[in-house]
C-alpha cells in the first residue's frame, strides 16, 4: 500500500476525532469557552503584530544601520525565545505519540511530519507567533512593496520551520531525559541562570558586550540566521540574504529528521523512556508534614511534591520575584510612597496562586482511577476537597514564602507592614479562590497528564472561569489598595485584608459541605471523565 | 443474615436500563458469583452496590445497613476492587495502602504493618516503594486487592478480579480468596468472565441478562442440569444464525 491514501486516512481520522471531541456531550460550553479565549486573544497578538509590524516598517526605510540590526535581532531572537520557551513548557498543542502509528502500514516519517503540522494547526500559540510573523511582513511590505518580498516571505517560513522542529527536538530530548530525577529542574535552572547572566550584561554599556553576543549568536541558530538574512533582505541585498535562508531551511530539515530519529527510537522501545518518572520519595518537608495531617492530605501532597509544575514553578516563581526586586522595585521613586513601593511584593503574593490555578481549578485532574477510592472510602467529600485545597493552599504558601525570601534578598527590605500585608494577601485570597475553585473541579473536571504541560490540564472553560475568579479576587482585594492610596494609610490596607481574608475563611469553611454535596452528587460525572470510563 | 439484599434496584443510562428491577439476596459467608455476558449490567449493580452509583429505582441493604440511608457505615464494612481498579498511580505500593488503610479508620502504624503482610502477601515486597504508575497491570490487581482487604472488610467486592492477569498471579488470587472464605472471614461478591475459575471457586451463582436476574442459587442447584458453562449459555443464549462468510477471506484449500 502506498503511503498517501493510508496518510489522508489518519489526518482525516485526526481531524474527526477532534471534531467529536467538541461537539461531544455536554461541550457546546467548552467550545464556546475555547472561542472567547482565541477572541481574547486576538487583540493582544494583533497589538504585537502591530509593534513588529512597525520596527519592520522602520527597519525597511531605514535601509542600514543600526536601526535595521536591532529591529532584526530583535523581532527574530525576541520571538523566537518565547516561541521555544512556550513550545517547551507550556504547549497547548495536542501532543503526538508515534507509537500509534507503528501498527499502520504507513512511513511513520510522514506521521510524524503530519502531527507536528497538525499540532501547529491545534495550537493557539503558535497561530499567535504566526501573526507575530505575519504583523512583521506586512510592516516590510507597506515600507516597500516589490518582488523581495518572496525571499522575505521564505525566510519568515524557514524561520517558523526551524523554530518548530528545533522545539519538536528539544520537546523528544527533554521527554527522554525527564526520566533522569531532576533533569528537567536542572534544565530550568540554566535557564533561568541563562537570563540572570543576560541582565546582568546589561549592566555594562552596549559597546563592551555586544562583540561577545554576536560571536556567541550562531549558538541560537534559527534567530541568529534569520536576523543576518532578515539584516541583508532590508537593506535590499536579497542575493547576500538567500545562503542564510538556505542555511535556516536545511536547519530546519536537520533538526526536524533528528526529532523524528529520537522519536522513533523511544517509540520503538516501547514508548517507556518517554515517561516522565515520579520520584519515589516526596521530599521529606512533605513526609514530615504528611505525617500528621492524615491520610487524604497526605496523597495530596505526595501528589504536589511529586508534580513536576510544582517543582519548576520552586525555580521560577523566586527568580520572577528576584527579577522584580532587581530591575523593577528601584525603578519606583521613593516619593510614590510605601504602598506603591510595595506594589510588586504583593504582584508576587498574588502571582502565586495565578501560576497554581490548575490545582485549585481541576482539583481531580490526576486522580486517575484513584478517584474512585476517594468515593468508596468512608470519608465525607467535604474532608476530600477540604485536603486538596489545604494542600494546594500549602503549596501555595511555601512557594510564596520562597519568592518572598528571594524578593527580599534581591531588593531593597521592605518595610514590615508590607511583608505581613502580602502574606495576609496571599493567605487571605487563598480561601476565596479555593471556594470558588471547587465548584469549576467538581462541575467541569478534565483527566490531566502528570506533566509540566499545560495541554489537557485545564478545560477552555475551566480557564475562562479561572480568569474571571482571579479578576474577581483581585478586585475585591484590590479595592482597599484603592482606599490606603486615597487616605494614605497603609495600616488601613493591612486592616482590610486581614478582614477580607478572615471573611474569606469563613466563606471557605461554610462552602466545604455544600461543596461536597454537589461533589456527591456528581460522582458519576466526575469519575467518568477523571478515569476515563464511560458509564 | 444477608450480607447483600436488594430490591427492585433499578439503573437507566440516559433512559435506557442497564439493570432492572434487581432482587439480589447473598448470604453470609457465601463465595457469590454473578455472572453475565458483556454489558449485562454486572459493574453497573457492583457500581450500586458500592456507593459509587446511585440507582434510578429500587434498594439495596448491606450487612444489614440501608446503603442509601447510611452510605459511610456501608463502606467502613466492605471492601471493593472496581472494574479499572482505584489506584492513586503516582504513591508507591507502600503508600498506597498505609494511606488506604487509614482512610479507613485505621492508624498510621497499624495500617503500615497490615501494609507490610499484604506487601508480602501479594509478592509485592519488592515493588512497595516504586510508584503504582511502573507496576505491571497483573502487580496492580494484586495491590488493589491489597487495598480492599487491608481494613478487614467483612463484604468484598471483585470485579473482574482475573481479567487481564497471568495464571501464576490467577492461581496466588484465588488460593487467597480460597482461604478467607474458608476461615468464613468474610463474604466475596465476585464478577467474572472466566467460567472455569468462577466454577472451582463459588458456593453461590446469579447469572445476569440484559439487566435481569435470570438464575440464582447454589453452585450445585445451578448445576444440576450441566456445567456452569453449559447453564450460563442455557440462561443468556439466542438463537443466533451462523455467521456470513467474509467475501475477501475466502477459504484456502490445501
Amino acid at each position: 500500500m502506498s503511503g498517501g491514501p493510508g496518510l489522508r486516512t489518519l489526518a482525516e481520522l485526526r481531524v474527526l476525532l477532534f471534531w467529536r471531541r467538541l461537539r461531544g456531550r455536554g461541550r457546546t460550553a467548552e467550545l464556546v469557552a475555547m472561542a472567547a479565549l482565541f477572541l481574547m486573544a486576538i487583540p493582544l497578538g494583533l497589538l504585537f503584530a502591530g509593534f513588529l509590524g512597525s520596527a519592520s516598517y522602520r527597519a525597511v526605510r531605514a535601509g542600514a544601520g543600526l536601526a535595521v540590526d536591532l529591529a532584526a535581532a530583535a523581532l527574530f531572537f525576541g520571538v523566537w525565545q518565547a516561541w521555544t520557551a512556550v513550545g517547551l513548557a507550556l504547549s497547548e498543542g495536542d501532543a503526538f505519540d508515534l507509537r500509534r502509528a507503528l501498527a499502520y502500514p504507513v512511513p511513520p516519517g510522514r506521521m510524524y511530519l503530519l502531527g507536528l503540522l497538525t499540532g501547529i494547526a491545534g495550537d493557539p500559540f503558535a497561530a499567535f507567533w504566526l501573526l507575530l510573523l505575519g504583523g512583521a511582513f506586512t510592516g516590510a511590505a507597506v515600507g516597500r512593496f516589490g518582488p523581495w518580498l518572496l525571499p522575505l516571505l521564505a525566510l519568515f517560513m524557514a524561520f517558523a520551520a526551524a523554530t518548530v522542529t528545533l522545539v519538536a527536538l528539544g520537546r523528544e530530548l527533554l521527554a527522554r531525559m525527564a526520566r533522569g530525577r531532576w533533569f528537567r529542574e536542572a534544565a530550568v535552572l540554566a535557564g533561568v541562570a541563562g537570563w540572570g547572566l543576560l541582565l546582568w550584561a546589561t549592566r555594562y554599556p552596549v559597546r563592551d558586550w555586544l562583540p561577545v553576543a554576536r560571536k556567541v549568536q550562531w549558538v541560537l541558530f534559527p534567530p541568529a540566521l534569520a536576523a543576518a538574512a532578515g539584516r541583508h533582505l532590508y537593506g535590499g541585498r536579497v542575493l547576500a540574504a538567500l545562503p542564510y535562508i538556505a542555511a535556516l531551511l536545511a536547519a530546519a530539515v536537520l533538526c526536524g529528521w533528528a526529532a523524528y530519529r529520537v522519536a522513533l527510537r523511544t517509540a520503538l522501545s516501547g514508548g517507556e523512556e518517554g515517561r516522565a518518572r515520579a520520584g519515589a520519595g516526596g521530599g521529606w518537608l512533605a513526609r514530615w508534614l504528611s505525617a500528621r495531617l492524615g491520610p487524604l492530605a497526605e496523597k495530596e501532597l505526595h501528589y504536589l511534591a511529586r508534580h513536576p509544575a510544582i517543582r519548576v514553578s520552586a525555580l521560577v516563581v523566586p527568580a520572577v520575584a528576584g527579577l522584580l526586586a532587581w530591575k523593577v522595585l528601584p525603578q519606583v521613586p521613593e516619593e510614590a510612597g510605601e504602598v506603591v513601593r510595595a506594589l510588586p511584593l504583593f504582584g508576587v503574593a498574588a502571582y502565586v496562586h495565578l501560576v497554581l490555578q490548575v490545582f485549585w481549578l481541576n482539583a481531580f485532574g490526576w486522580d486517575g482511577g484513584g478517584a474512585r477510592a476517594l468515593f468508596l472510602a468512608p470519608v465525607a467529600p467535604g474532608a476530600v476537597l477540604a485536603a486538596k485545597n489545604g494542600a494546594s493552599m500549602l503549596a501555595a504558601a511555601l512557594l510564596f514564602l520562597l519568592a518572598g525570601t528571594v524578593y527580599v534578598s534581591a531588593g531593597v527590605v521592605p518595610p514590615a507592614w508590607a511583608l505581613v500585608a502580602a502574606a495576609a494577601l496571599h493567605l487571605g485570597m487563598a480561601p476565596w479562590l479555593h471556594a470558588a475553585g471547587n465548584l469549576i473541579s467538581i462541575s467541569n473536571p478534565r483527566a490531566a497528564p502528570f506533566a509540566l504541560q499545560r495541554n489537557g490540564s485545564l478545560p477552555a472553560l475551566s480557564a475562562l472561569a479561572g480568569m474571571a475568579i482571579t479578576a474577581g479576587a483581585t478586585g475585591l482585594f484590590g479595592v482597599p489598595v484603592l482606599a490606603a492610596l486615597h487616605f494614605e494609610s497603609e495600616w488601613l490596607l493591612l486592616g482590610a485584608w486581614v478582614a477580607l481574608g478572615a471573611a474569606g475563611w469563613l466563606a471557605w469553611r461554610w462552602s466545604l459541605p455544600r461543596a461536597g454535596t454537589l461533589l456527591q452528587n456528581r460522582r458519576e460525572a466526575l469519575l467518568a471523565e477523571v478515569t476515563g470510563e464511560v458509564t | 443474615m444477608l450480607a447483600i439484599e436488594t430490591e427492585g434496584l433499578t439503573r437507566h443510562f440516559d433512559g435506557k436500563p442497564a439493570v432492572e428491577r434487581l432482587d439480589l439476596r447473598v448470604p453470609e459467608g457465601a463465595f457469590y458469583g454473578f455472572l453475565g455476558p458483556n454489558g449485562a449490567g454486572k459493574s453497573t449493580t457492583m457500581k450500586m452496590l458500592t456507593g459509587l452509583l446511585a440507582p434510578t429505582a429500587g434498594r439495596a441493604r448491606i450487612l444489614g445497613h440501608d446503603l442509601a440511608a447510611d452510605p459511610v457505615a456501608v463502606k467502613r464494612l466492605i471492601g471493593s476492587v472496581p472494574d479499572g481498579l482505584a489506584l492513586f498511580e503516582r504513591l508507591t505500593g507502600a503508600e498506597q495502602l498505609r494511606i488506604q488503610g487509614q482512610l479507613y479508620g485505621l492508624d498510621r502504624a497499624t495500617a503500615a504493618r497490615r501494609a507490610g503482610e499484604l506487601l508480602e502477601r501479594l509478592d509485592l515486597a519488592s515493588a512497595a516503594g516504586d510508584t503504582v504508575a511502573d507496576y505491571s497491570h497483573g502487580m496492580k490487581k494484586r495491590l488493589a486487592l491489597g487495598c480492599a482487604l487491608i481494613h478487614g472488610p467483612q463484604l468484598l467486592f471483585l470485579d473482574e478480579p482475573f481479567e487481564g492477569i497471568d495464571a501464576l498471579a490467577v492461581g496466588g488470587i484465588r488460593q487467597l480468596l480460597q482461604e478467607l472464605v474458608a476461615s468464613r472471614a468474610l463474604t466475596v461478591f465476585l464478577t467474572s468472565h472466566v467460567l472455569e475459575v468462577v466454577e472451582r471457586l463459588v458456593s453461590h451463582v446469579g447469572i445476569i441478562h440484559r439487566g435481569r436476574l435470570v438464575l440464582d442459587g447454589t453452585l450445585a442447584e445451578v448445576r444440576a442440569s450441566g456445567s456452569l458453562e453449559e447453564t450460563f449459555l442455557r440462561a443468556v443464549g439466542e438463537e443466533r444464525a451462523a455467521p456470513a462468510a467474509l467475501s475477501w477471506l475466502p477459504g484456502r484449500t490445501a
